[in-house]
């Protein structure tokens, strides 16, 4: 509804202290040429009766890029893919997916592939039954690719999906769901339910998918660990807003940690936002946005893991007792 | 989509088919002998060796008569098997997020879905009252009670109708509730309401019925063929309706308590009738209300109109639920 608002550009040249937006991708932008944009959103909310389950969301995903749609569980992860895919439709706010608003049209749907949490699949029917369906309902299939993978994965294709085992059947239906050889691939929680070595190999495939076709990926999670690996970009979701949007690799530069003695920090404030501060008895911790250096020569700087930067953006998830939390932008 | 929709009802198809030919070869085997036993017997009639015996024509077959009327049961059975499932299970099971996401429309997901499901039900009505409609031939012409409920509601147009009805029930629970188990209990429930509801409030009424008044003391009257009786009795002198006779105390069906003391005689069964209870049965008037036997095919039309009509719109309350409600 403000189509202005998460636009970093129109808000003058500030971009080293970006003291009330924590959710514009100007800086990572300008340093790398971003392709066109697979998904851009902009003031999109949704609301269920009277419950807000996303708020004003405004993000950009260039295309060929794999990210993590990260956040607590009823952050908002599954309700921004359903309005992606055009399965749930917006309260209010902008959308273009694949240059298309998402609408019930065959070519829209053809474009995208999304994977639901439940992994739903006509459970009486076999692997190669679903690889018929999909034949006769989608312009672009490709069979033949689902065999070969499940094949390989020793996954019987005549067996009735509801008997494979939970792993299996995800396997059965991201192979599914590439044959469709969509442009933008929507998982929702695709490993939550996976034993570990179940995850290893599902995200394996995909990042093989992903490296031969170059689509690009958007996949929710709250588990950051499973998405450092195969992830370029990030979503960050709390409490149905965005926290965080943009490359990860600019992120992390973007971000700093700073260690020294305690006492008062308006100093640093003035040239960096503080994101979360840390006490303990003799020292203080600090997770600041802003790269530029620290005037303080008391603190000392270090890099910050994605895990730190998403905690520390989530607050709340930070064990209480030795955090004091500044979530700035919170309430933007 | 046509595909999908057969590769996942292909076992009902078959089961239903199974059904309906099992059903064929009992109603065509019997209802050879039926035909023959009633045509032996209108020849002995029309050989002047007695007629009376034609009533009891059908004692052989009282299995086959129950099968027959049970088929008033058989529109509801698409609508719990077939109509309540048919999305309610998507729902339940999440595979309406697989379908949606194939390069479908939901919109022609959903035509192509309840298209075949209402043929399903158009075929199951209609072979079913074929059958049933030639097997009651020979009883239609013998005890001419086709026009009557019970006998109405299994023959003709209407059992197309409430095929159709009953699925299209059963797919609009089913889309409203997702819940399969909670959509076949309102499907029957609603079935069994809306087709008591019509047939003893609606039905009678589709047409004004005619009445006819008679004397008491003569032969009363019966319309031709196949009508539908909906009331009868008899009017007193003040134009009131008397109350059905309970007991014995009545003569020519008038409760003895609304004649003379010199009727009493005659109502135990003496021959003679007094003058003055002659004269106190001549202010009395029987009537019949009926719908006569030619208005068959108009109700069958407007009982069919009206069930095609609620099927419409629960199939249009279904199109409107799915397409507008988010998944």
């Amino acid at each position: 509804m403000t189509p202005l608002h998460g636009v970093p550009d129109l808000r003058g040249p500030d971009h080293e202290v970006p003291a009330d937006s924590l959710e514009g991708t100007g800086l990572g932008e300008a340093q790398r040429p971003p392709g066109p944009a697979a998904i851009a959103t902009s003031g999109l909310s949704k609301r269920y009766r009277k419950v807000s389950a996303l708020t004003d969301c405004t993000v950009t995903v260039p295309e060929g890029r794999i990210t993590a749609l990260i956040g607590p569980n009823g952050a908002g992860k599954t309700t921004l893919l359903h309005l992606l895919a055009g399965l749930a439709l917006p309260t209010a706010g902008e959308m273009t997916v694949n240059g298309a608003t998402p609408r019930q049209d065959p070519a829209f749907l053809a474009d995208i592939g999304f994977l639901a949490q439940e992994i739903p699949l006509y459970r009486r029917m076999s692997a190669a039954d679903h690889i018929r369906v999909g034949a006769h309902l989608n312009p672009r299939w490709d069979g033949a690719s689902v065999q070969e993978r499940l094949t390989s994965l020793n996954i019987p294709l005549d067996r009735a999906v509801g008997k494979l085992s939970g792993g299996q059947r995800a396997q059965v239906a991201l192979a599914l769901t590439l044959a469709k050889q969509p442009r933008l691939l929507l998982l929702d929680e695709p490993v939550a339910a996976l034993d570990p070595l179940a995850r290893r190999n599902f995200l394996g495939v995909l990042a093989g998918a992903v490296a031969a076709n170059g689509l690009t990926v958007v996949m929710s999670s709250h588990l950051v660990a499973d998405m450092e690996r195969v992830c370029d970009h990030l979503i960050m979701l709390s409490s149905s807003r965005v926290q965080l949007c943009g490359d990860i690799e600019d992120l992390l530069a973007e971000h700093q940690i700073l260690v020294g003695p305690r006492k008062e920090i308006t100093a640093i404030q003035k040239s960096h936002s503080v994101i979360q501060v840390t006490r303990t008895p003799r020292q203080l911790t600090l997770l600041v946005r802003g790269n530029g250096p620290v005037a303080d020569p008391a603190f000392q700087a270090s890099d910050v893991s994605l895990e730190e930067l998403v905690l520390a953006y989530l607050g709340q998830d930070a064990p209480p007792a030795l955090t004091a939390l500044t979530t700035e932008g919170d309430d933007q | 989509m046509t595909w999908l929709v057969w590769r996942q009802h292909r076992a009902q198809f078959y089961l239903g088919a199974a059904l309906l030919a099992a059903f064929a070869v009992v109603i065509a085997i019997t209802g050879v002998q039926v035909a023959d036993q009633y045509h032996a017997a209108e020849a002995a009639c029309a050989a002047g060796q007695g007629c009376r015996h034609l009533g009891g024509l059908f004692l052989g077959s009282h299995a086959v008569g129950f099968l027959v009327i049970s088929t008033l049961g058989a529109p509801v059975l698409v609508g719990l098997f077939l109509g309540a499932p048919l999305l309610a299970a998507e729902y339940e099971t999440g595979t309406t997020q697989f379908a949606w996401m194939q390069s479908v429309t939901r919109k022609h997901w959903l035509a192509v879905k309840v298209s075949w499901m209402l043929l399903a039900a158009a075929v199951w009505g209609g072979v079913i009252s074929i059958l049933v409609t030639w097997w009651s031939g020979p009883d239609n012409a013998q005890q001419l009670d086709a026009f009557k409920p019970g006998r109405f509601d299994l023959m003709g147009a209407v059992p197309v109708a409430y095929a159709l009805f009953a699925m299209a029930l059963g797919i609009a629970a089913g889309a409203l509730l997702r819940r399969v188990l909670p959509a076949i209990a309102v499907t029957l429930a609603g079935f069994i309401a809306a087709r008591a509801v019509i047939t003893l409030l609606l039905r009678p009424h589709y047409m004004s019925a005619v009445t006819v008044l008679y004397k008491v003391t003569g032969a009363g009257y019966t319309p031709a063929g196949s009508y539908w009786q909906i009331a009868q009795g008899v009017i007193g002198p003040n134009g009131q309706t008397l109350p059905q006779p309970n007991g014995v105390d009545y003569l020519d069906g008038i409760p003895l308590a609304y004649l003379p003391g010199s009727c009493a005689a005659p109502a135990r069964g003496a021959a003679t009738v007094p003058a003055s209870c002659s004269q106190a049965l001549a202010h009395f008037r029987g009537f019949l209300t009926y719908q006569p036997a030619d208005r068959y095919w108009t109700f069958q039309g407007i009982e069919t109109g009206i069930f095609l009509v609620l099927a419409a719109a629960l199939i249009a309350l279904t199109a409107f639920v799915v397409l507008r409600r988010d998944a």
